[in-house]
């Protein structure tokens, strides 16, 4: 595990007891939890147990019934477009613009975060990061697979330089060696000093990337550990105890 | 930021199909409607230009004859056609533009003051006007209904909000990718029409038409910006493309085919114009009334009816002054409570376009154009004025040269010196700033419902993050 986290400053991401309801539905309870700059935390969770809901609040799609969210010590609710400059969001399905190449979008989405029109030349190298190929950057994206879209959506958060990722399952359907470059950006990304949250349902990936790890049941964070003190057999054996308590 | 968002709509706009498919068949119409009305005013205008010459020449060239049957062999009038008639010929093809200016009556020919049917509404004539009108907010609908829905059904929306996109940035780019659209259709059409109107008007009225051309483009800017704004005040609250497209095409339906009628039909029942047979008979009864006692008090009470046997021919030219004079005040009374019932009607209609704005752009256009009614009655009173001033030389002629011979009356004969006297009729319309004045009522209407609808758009955008 990388020793970067700066626990000293500010947390970047921060939910402080968090409730969010659906009419009569508590999605999120009293969720508490911070992610510092250089850190990676990982939510773990059955579907419907509050991961895509507490992203969502990150992002502002959805407001809190109570408590508060933060980025980099700014709420989320009162200073919404702020908050947003610091975070770059990547969605379990990156959605792009079908009828525009994978570089066309890039370049549009890039100048939309960065107010910059960025050289073909860099935003090819920016496709090269995230791992698509070259002779795929001028194809219509229509055309593209879930992993190509998903390169791209990497490469706008790569062109944004954003200080915190919001990632809502972004390895679900991507083949083993995508999600092991997935991986090794995000490693990049901590090393860099950017804070990460992101849902998963793979343990392994929340073992192997991340510094912290919560488990969602319900609406709640039951456990938030660190993910050095935990082999991995601990962490399945945990999460299933937690799933199978699940009502 | 708004450019490039202007700039991203744009492409996919054109990368669909959409703007060349549905704008090809828009401009394509719109030329061919041009073209149309170029070739129809010109014709009209020389035949008009040679008529009315060829009318006066013969008034000149008529034997020497007793004034009073001059009097009813009368004078034609025309209209002059007006340069933007081209673009929009108003109510003119309703109202006809010929006046009869002859004895004794207020001219009707061609021009149906109480005509009963739907009358001055009923100018949906194919002509750019039109189109311009009804599917120029077709066209808006097609390149704009799913500006925002599609973002959100492709989940586009999500990544631009995550993104920091402020929502009125992201409603100013697509207003902007959808004006430009339209501009990039319809300034080559406005070109084409600035030539045609100058190549189609008297060095003179150029400057004049010019000015009415940019006054017309500014009010169809407005017009389809109302569209702009409903289309993506629409496409905002819509939960789905085919909801917005649904939505917005019943709008359409609504506002550009079935409300104008509604409308026009409902200002008739709340400020009623008289038939023309009505109209005809309370006129007529009016006017008999007013001729016995104007006749009454000159010749006394036992004159008889006017030009009865009692009249004798020594006071003959007299009698028909007296008996026209006498009529003026009673026409001028029955047509103005007519004409003002319609400008009322007018009125009611062009307030009503603030809901439904093609009222509203149809009266600017038409006022613009200077194809309206108010041009119509100013004509059909200047034309009117012609006739009296007519009349009066002929009884006053007659009075002089031909009341004095006694029995001998009718065998006065006037010759080519007195139909000199009468003039060559002039009719001068209102310029191009006169016009903007009367089309201030529907100019300001159409700037609130501009008004409504961006507002009702910037409603909509801002729940989009929700």
């Amino acid at each position: 595990m990388n020793s970067s986290v700066n626990i000293s400053s500010t947390p970047m991401l921060e939910a402080v007891a968090v409730t969010r309801e659906f009419g009569a539905n508590r999605a999120l309870d009293s969720v508490s939890l911070a992610v510092q700059p250089g850190e990676i935390y990982c939510l773990l969770g059955a579907n419907g147990a509050g991961k895509t809901t507490l992203i969502n609040l990150f992002l502002g799609f959805l407001e809190p019934t109570s408590g508060e969210v933060r980025i980099n010590g700014r709420d989320v609710t009162q200073d919404g477009l702020a908050t947003k400059r610091d975070v770059a969001y990547i969605p379990e399905q990156v959605m792009l613009y079908g009828v525009m190449s994978g570089i066309e979008n890039l370049q549009y989405f890039a100048a939309l975060a960065t107010g910059e029109d960025l050289s073909r030349t860099a935003l090819l190298a920016l496709l090269s990061r995230a791992g698509l190929d070259e002779s795929a950057a001028d194809r219509r994206v229509g055309t593209y697979s879930k992993g190509m879209r998903q390169k791209v959506g990497i490469a706008i958060a790569l062109a944004k330089n954003a200080r915190a990722l919001l990632l809502d399952e972004p390895t679900s359907g991507l083949d083993p060696k995508a999600a092991n470059e997935f991986s090794q950006l995000l490693s990049q990304a901590r090393e860099a000093g950017v804070a990460i949250l992101t849902t998963t349902h793979d343990l392994f990936h929340a073992k192997q990337t991340g510094n912290r790890i919560g488990i969602m049941r319900a609406g709640r964070l039951v456990e938030s550990l660190t993910a050095r003190d935990l082999s991995h057999q601990d962490l399945e054996a945990l999460y299933l105890r937690h799933m199978a308590a699940q009502p | 930021m708004i450019v490039r968002i202007a700039r991203r709509d744009l492409l996919e706009l054109f990368r669909d199909g959409r703007f060349i498919g549905a704008g090809a068949v828009v401009l394509m119409l719109l030329i061919t409607a041009l073209a149309v009305g170029w070739q129809r005013q010109v014709e009209s205008r020389t035949e008009r230009v040679v008529a009315q010459k060829l009318d006066y020449d013969d008034w000149l060239a008529q034997p020497e004859r007793h004034p009073h049957d001059a009097a009813h062999r009368g004078l034609h009038v025309f209209k002059p056609e007006m340069p933007l008639s081209m673009i929009d010929p108003g109510i003119t093809p309703y109202v006809g533009s010929t006046h009869w200016l002859q004895a004794h009556r207020q001219s009707e020919v061609k021009f149906r003051p109480a005509q009963d049917a739907t009358g001055l509404q009923r100018f949906g004539s194919f002509s750019a006007a039109w189109i311009l009108q009804v599917l120029g907010p077709l066209l808006v609908i097609v390149l704009g209904f799913n500006a925002f829905t599609a973002e959100r059904e492709q989940g586009t929306l999500r990544q631009l909000i995550s993104l920091g996109v402020p929502l009125r940035r992201l409603m100013a780019g697509k207003a902007l990718a959808l004006g430009t659209a339209l501009w990039t259709l319809l300034i080559p059409f406005g070109i084409v029409a600035l030539i045609a109107v100058i190549h189609g008007t008297p060095p003179d009225q150029r400057s004049d038409a010019g000015l009415r051309l940019l006054l017309l483009a500014l009010g169809y800017a407005l017009y389809l910006g109302i569209f702009v704004g409903l289309v993506l005040a629409v496409s905002a609250f819509a939960r789905s493309s085919r909801v917005a497209l649904t939505v917005l095409l019943g709008l359409w339906i609504g506002i550009a085919i079935l409300a104008p009628r509604a409308v026009a039909d409902a200002s008739r029942s709340w400020f009623p114009s008289e038939s023309r047979r009505d109209f005809n008979a309370r006129l007529d009864a009016d006017l008999g009334e007013r001729y016995q006692r104007a006749w009454n008090s000159y010749f006394g009470d036992n004159a008889g009816t006017p030009f009865g046997y009692k009249v004798p021919l020594s006071q003959w030219g007299k009698a028909l002054q007296i008996h026209d004079q006498a009529g003026y005040e009673t026409m001028d009374r029955h047509f103005a409570a007519l004409w003002n019932a319609y400008a009322r009607q007018q009125i009611a209609q062009e307030w009503f376009g603030a809901l439904v704005p093609t009222l509203a752009i149809r009266a600017y256009s038409m006022r613009i154009a200077g194809t309206d009614f108010d041009q119509h009655r100013a004509f059909s009173v200047a034309a009117e004025h012609h006739r009296r001033r007519m009349q009066d030389l002929i009884s006053q002629d007659l009075v002089t040269h031909a009341d004095h011979r006694g029995e001998q009356h009718f065998s006065y004969r006037a010759g080519s010196d007195f139909w000199r006297q009468i003039p060559p009729f002039e009719f001068h319309p209102a310029d191009a700033n006169q016009s903007l004045s009367d089309a201030s009522r529907s100019a300001a209407v159409l700037v609130i419902a501009l008004i409504c609808a961006w507002t009702l758009a910037l409603f909509g955008t801002s729940r989009l993050s929700r």
